[in-house]
């Protein structure tokens, strides 16, 4: 009896997630411009984006994107943190303050960081450029779009991350911590010892949905740069909403979106392993 | 005895209601249209100038308007796939309509044209592009052109004339470097099709509408020279500096408002900035001014390239055609296009045929609508080019927004564009997605 209270979302998913997902795998293998009927195209759409210079520029643009957020979130995430712990005055107001771009709308912050930041007209950037510092807008050259772009996400996202692991590091038990100051830790050796174990599931638990969310970072860059100039900033998503939408190629965006899924597959079954290692511990 | 009387009162009201709205459907038959985005001054003109008026004059009709906000084209795809669209479909342009006609999503309006008189008021070019297998399936909403908006105040201070050929912009252009002007105000931060506006005129004005209509037609491939001299055109006035060094950190109406300045001297654009005149020339004391695009040697002078925003069509599922159709007629009335463009310009050029009994109000610029009487005379005497947006179908043209870039910032040469254009558009003609080319006299 108590199975029935699963239905309601058994019934979500299967409406909303599985129907969707199986239609665009099916999509993938045909030919479709979504409107008039599909045409069955075998492997054609996927031997089209083999040979698609610019979807292994997207693909190579969204390992990048991954590594980044690997890397500088959580390592900005980690340290804010610890500050947090260790020095209490001001925690509440410094959380208030770490956390308030996460809940900016994200068109709003991707607008604002446009216009008032990086504009040579309208922005900081170009203050900077009257008083003759030589700075340029980033997302207007190919080699900085992607790091430009990547920016604004990190400044919208490192402050989640920061008040998750503080979150998490509250839970360290505070002997262990006491502890190793009175063995004398230095600070990095409080968090190569003591901090960084007491929190490692919380950690790769957020690498492992990192790895998800880089693979599907769509918004700021179609916002800011719509995947330009001359495809720089181009990721698989902004690629598969092209060619759905614009090239009206649905099945190419289909095949696209099942290698972005691939990536997301890959990471949810280490997630998963992880998991059930955890329950075994 | 409360409870029941609370009861009562309900099902009065509910019987009440329900009355009221079988009275109500009795006398008039629904009509929608889902319009696109639409700041909030010009969804009241809409309201006061189509819907009000209608609905006046056509007591058995009931006409809204549903503003769907920018992401209206993909909302009607899947509306129309599941059949319940609205009745005026309101499509992103010609490209859209051959595939939903194809789909049998639209009704052909060639009886309602023949009844209510479109053929003899709509330039006859713009009837021959809404049809698909001989078949009208779709009007423009309104048609715009290409041409170069320039500073005058600027150009009579410095003695400057407007450029008729390539070779006098070419000198022009570097006259405006040498004084620190950039010569062509343009960006693309918002919009990143922008690109295409540039390739669409030397296209015209460089290949030339001939050279451009066979191409079209699948009789010279897009890697002919003409073509390759038009993109090496448009390469070099990049490579010199021309469009300035914030082409892609400027909106569109950021890169307009400093031809206003005299920070930037042209704009090479379309008619659609008309909108952006009186909000930006007036408080910099300067007079606009707007002429043809220069044309290369060989190509005529000027060279109106035609584009089309979006079409009106009916959908093959509406229980109101006739109402639809009616809806559709008004707006190609002369009054509607006086009102509309007495209050909202460059957003609704409707294509009619003789501009000269509208009547449109005396504070609307006269630049404007000089450029939209020349223009259309122009089209009527088929003296007309090719925007891409309009006349390309949907890859080709994304193609072009981005490929340009790459020869801009030397990632691909002219030859390589043109090559994957060529195969982009091959692809494209052969699965039947080439917009109507209407015949060229």
């Amino acid at each position: 009896m108590h199975r029935l209270y699963l239905v309601p979302t058994l019934a979500i998913n299967f409406v909303i997630i599985l129907v969707p997902a199986l239609l665009t795998i099916a999509l993938a293998f045909f030919r479709w411009d979504g409107i008039s009927a599909p045409v069955f195209n075998g492997l054609g759409n996927f031997q089209a984006l083999a040979g698609d210079r610019v979807f292994w520029s997207a693909l190579t643009n969204n390992l990048i994107w991954t590594a980044i957020f690997l890397v500088v979130p959580i390592a900005m995430g980690l340290l804010a943190a610890t500050m947090l712990l260790i020095a209490p005055r001001g925690r509440t107001f410094f959380q208030v303050v770490y956390f308030l771009p996460v809940i900016i709308a994200t068109a709003i912050t991707a607008r604002v960081w446009q216009g008032m930041i990086y504009s040579p007209v309208t922005g900081l950037f170009g203050l900077m450029q009257k008083s003759g510092l030589p700075v340029v807008n980033p997302l207007s050259l190919p080699t900085t779009a992607l790091f430009g772009v990547a920016t604004v996400d990190l400044w919208h996202w490192w402050g989640f991350l920061c008040v998750i692991f503080f979150a998490a590091l509250r839970q360290v038990p505070q002997e262990q911590i006491e502890a190793a100051r009175i063995e004398g830790a230095t600070f990095w050796q409080m968090m190569r010892y003591v901090l960084l174990p007491g929190i490692r599931p919380t950690i790769t638990l957020m690498m492992i949905m990192t790895v998800i969310w880089s693979f599907l970072v769509f918004d700021f860059v179609y916002i800011l740069t719509q995947g330009g100039p001359a495809f720089s900033s181009e990721v698989l998503s902004t690629l598969a909403y092209r060619k759905a939408f614009y090239d009206l190629n649905v099945g190419q965006a289909a095949a696209t979106a099942l290698v972005i899924s691939l990536f997301g597959l890959v990471a949810t079954y280490f997630y998963i392993r992880v998991q059930s290692q955890e329950g075994e511990q | 005895m409360k409870r029941r009387t609370f009861v009562q009162a309900g099902l009065g009201l509910v019987t009440m209601s329900l009355m009221g709205g079988t009275a109500f459907s009795q006398e008039k038959k629904p009509i929608s249209w889902w319009y696109e985005t639409a700041a909030p001054e010009n969804q009241e003109f809409l309201r006061t100038l189509v819907v009000a008026p209608f609905n006046e004059a056509h007591p058995d009709e009931q006409l809204t308007i549903d503003f769907r906000g920018s992401e209206l084209d993909k909302q009607l795809r899947v509306a129309m796939l599941s059949g319940s669209g609205p009745d005026v479909v309101y499509t992103a342009g010609p490209s859209y309509v051959a595939s939903m006609a194809q789909a049998g999503q639209l009704l052909p309006l060639d009886e309602f044209a023949a009844s209510l008189g479109w053929n003899e008021r709509i330039l006859p070019v713009f009837i021959e592009l809404g049809k698909y297998n001989g078949k009208l399936y779709a009007l423009p909403k309104t048609y715009e052109t290409l041409g170069l908006f320039f500073n005058k105040t600027l150009f009579d201070a410095n003695g400057w004339a407007a450029p008729k050929t390539i070779a006098e912009l070419e000198t022009l252009a570097d006259a405006m470097k040498a004084k620190n002007i950039v010569p062509f105000g343009a960006g693309n931060a918002d919009w990143r099709p922008a690109n295409e506006h540039y390739v669409s005129l030397v296209l015209n004005s460089v290949a030339g509408p001939d050279n451009l209509y066979k191409a079209l037609k699948g009789e010279i491939p897009w890697t002919s020279e003409p073509f390759v001299a038009a993109i090496d055109t448009l390469n070099k006035w990049w490579q010199n500096g021309y469009f300035g060094p914030n082409y892609f950190s400027l909106t569109g109406e950021q890169a307009f408002a400093q031809v206003a300045t005299g920070q930037a001297g042209m704009a090479p654009t379309g008619t659609w900035n008309f909108t952006n005149v009186p909000r930006y020339f007036p408080q910099n004391n300067a007079e606009p001014g707007f002429v043809g695009f220069p044309s290369a040697e060989g190509v005529d002078y000027p060279i109106y390239a035609l584009g089309i925003g979006s079409t009106f069509s009916i959908a093959a599922t509406s229980k109101n055609p006739e109402g639809a159709a009616e809806v559709i007629d008004y707006v190609f009335s002369d009054k509607f296009y006086g009102d509309m463009n007495t209050v909202w310009q460059g957003e609704w050029n409707t294509p009619l045929k003789d501009l000269s009994k509208v009547q449109v109000g005396a504070e609307v610029l006269p630049l404007y609508t000089e450029t939209m009487k020349g223009l259309a005379d122009a089209v009527n005497a088929n003296q007309y080019g090719y925007t891409t947006w309009t006349f390309l179908p949907p890859a080709t043209d994304t193609y072009i927004v981005s490929g340009i870039e790459e020869i801009w910032l030397g990632k691909l040469t002219t030859a390589d564009f043109l090559a994957k254009l060529d195969e982009t558009f091959k692809q494209e003609q052969s699965e039947g997605k080439v917009p109507a080319i209407p015949e060229r006299v």
